[in-house]
């Protein structure tokens, strides 16, 4: 009996807490659906009249280029990333190298290490290539600096494989490039994705880099431009919440759709395999 | 096998220019903090330990230092705390336990900017969430400035980031406490433990693992709140909410002081790598089977 109460107070306390938790979001998507008008009311946990689907255009307006930007830089950076990190993850899992724990221990204090501290190399790097202010400088800084993480988790996935496997194909003849390509990344699609997802997601939020190394609107990501509207629009909390709102689109996708391989990427690169 | 080992190589050369230039930076960042710098020409001359001794004569670094001492204790205990506490009472559920934490996580899909112009609307002080719903309830809020204020500015800060994190340290802590042997609990509830005693004197002592990764990644995370500092208060109200890594990007993009920039990277490259280091040898133990 004083078991069924405890569970059923901590259920209660669990589900106010989610409650409280989920209030911010579901004010902003609200906020984000009203006129001015009533926003200025302040009834800011009354649902909307009617859909102001507006605001969306506004903001849409002033996001669409920080949009374009992100995902085109993110989208290559990702891949890029990715695919040298997973080929480093094989390499660092497969090959018995004597100095592969020296290297792994590198790579896992540069993942960890905040980017910040390089800043001034970074902006240096890029002006030194006449890189500032394009895709390709963008690029390759992200490239650099998710390297190390998509190594990590890949890594820890490929460690996974059983090394019989690898052993049969290369007695068969198959060469290690192939293996990687066509036996080892199908059998490792989970956390290819959850590597993916954690890189593509990094990017995206990126802030500092955004607007350290462009100037003006062109190759600038996204995030710089939200910050931008609500610089902007002050006090116009409708526009504002829309524009939050676009903005995080992609990544809650990514979360609703692909949450477990989020989890998965996650444990991994904090080396809870 | 051996033959193929060449080939295994070729695949490092990428990330082993990463790596390199990555640590070449770090080592770029000292030179330019240890030599004379006019605007953004290098004079190649030595100077010793001049932009530290500077940096460390400005009133704004030491208030910059203290802040990020206040992110470190204000953000890191409750995230924990919290996080591990519902985390023993989810795992206590077990009904509806999914859609619950994915409730708590999904906050950390989204970026700084967005959790911060998100949380500064909530905290305005005349047309804010906070303040109007205090209102609806009766609440005098005539004082109530909340990142407005210099006073209390950084701890609403410090909340917006526990809104953001207390998933993940929930995530972390349930996959840890699922992998306790269910005997060990089973037998301490025989013995008649209560809830509390399991909680932290079961459960607790054996999720360390699951202690060590959150509190580290949650202090390197207190580096990282530079971007909510920008867009929320960008630093003020006067320089109450600043951080180390926001004084680099001043230093060094506003003022032009590339010395004095690099100086703040290298101080915040020691505070990061205190925790970093130990935690890398920590978590290598776990990747590579020895």
């Amino acid at each position: 009996m004083k078991e069924r109460y405890f569970l059923f107070l901590s259920a209660l306390l669990v589900v106010v807490l989610a409650v409280v938790w989920m209030i911010p979001i579901y004010a902003l998507v609200t906020t984000s659906l009203k006129t001015q008008q009533e926003v200025a009311l302040q009834k800011y946990l009354v649902p909307p009249q009617q859909f102001q689907f507006t605001n969306f255009a506004k903001a849409f307006q002033v996001l669409k280029i920080g949009l374009r930007n992100s995902l085109v830089i993110t989208l290559t950076a990702t891949f890029v990333a990715v695919f040298i990190g997973s080929l480093a993850g094989y390499a660092l899992t497969s090959f018995n190298f004597k100095f592969a724990t020296l290297l792994f221990f590198f790579i896992v204090v540069v993942t960890f290490l905040p980017y910040h501290i390089v800043l001034i190399p970074i902006t240096h790097i890029l002006k030194t290539l006449s890189l500032l202010n394009t895709y390709a400088g963008l690029i390759l800084i992200y490239t650099i600096l998710s390297a190390p993480m998509a190594t990590l988790i890949t890594g820890t996935f490929f460690m996974k494989v059983p090394p019989e496997l690898e052993e049969a194909a290369l007695l068969d003849g198959c060469k290690p490039f192939p293996f990687y390509l066509r036996v080892l990344l199908p059998v490792s699609l989970p956390g290819l994705i959850s590597a993916t997802i954690l890189v593509f997601i990094q990017i995206y939020n990126e802030f500092l880099l955004g607007i350290a190394l462009t100037r003006g609107p062109d190759v600038k990501p996204v995030m710089p431009f939200l910050a931008e509207l609500k610089g902007t629009q002050i006090a116009q909390w409708h526009i504002q919440m829309a524009g939050a709102l676009i903005t995080s689109i992609i990544p809650v996708a990514v979360f609703i759709f692909l949450g477990r391989y989020f989890i998965s990427g996650l444990m991994a690169g904090y080396g809870k395999g | 096998m051996r033959y193929y080992r060449t080939q295994g190589l070729l695949f490092l050369v990428p990330i082993l220019v990463i790596v390199g230039i990555f640590y070449g930076m770090i080592v770029w960042d000292f030179v330019v903090a240890l030599t004379g710098w006019q605007g953004l020409q290098a004079t190649w001359k030595f100077v010793g330990l001049y932009h530290f001794s500077r940096l460390f004569g400005l009133q704004r670094f030491w208030v910059n230092l203290g802040n990020n001492l206040r992110w470190l204790l204000f953000f890191i205990a409750p995230t924990v705390f919290v996080g591990f506490l519902l985390a023993y009472l989810l795992n206590n559920l077990g009904r509806g336990e999914k859609i619950l934490w994915q409730i708590f996580l999904f906050p950390m899909s989204l970026s700084f900017i967005i959790t911060g112009v998100l949380w500064a609307w909530m905290y305005d002080p005349s047309s804010g969430l906070i303040n109007s719903l205090l209102r609806f309830i009766g609440v005098n809020t005539s004082r109530l400035g909340w990142i407005a204020l210099p006073q209390t500015a950084i701890y609403c800060m410090i909340l917006a980031a526990f809104w953001q994190y207390l998933g993940f340290s929930l995530v972390i802590y349930l996959g840890a406490i699922k992998g306790i042997p269910y005997e060990m609990v089973e037998a301490a509830k025989m013995d008649g433990a209560s809830h509390l005693t399991v909680a932290f004197r079961v459960i607790f002592p054996n999720v360390g693992h699951a202690t060590l990764i959150c509190t580290t990644m949650l202090a390197i995370t207190t580096v990282k709140v530079f971007d909510l500092v920008w867009v929320m208060t960008r630093g003020g109200p006067g320089v109450s909410t600043e951080v180390l890594p926001y004084l680099m990007y001043r230093l060094t993009f506003d003022s032009r002081d590339i010395g004095m920039g690099a100086a703040t990277s290298i101080v915040i490259l020691g505070f990061s790598a205190v925790m970093v280091i130990p935690y890398s040898l920590w978590a290598l133990k776990k990747w590579v089977r020895v």
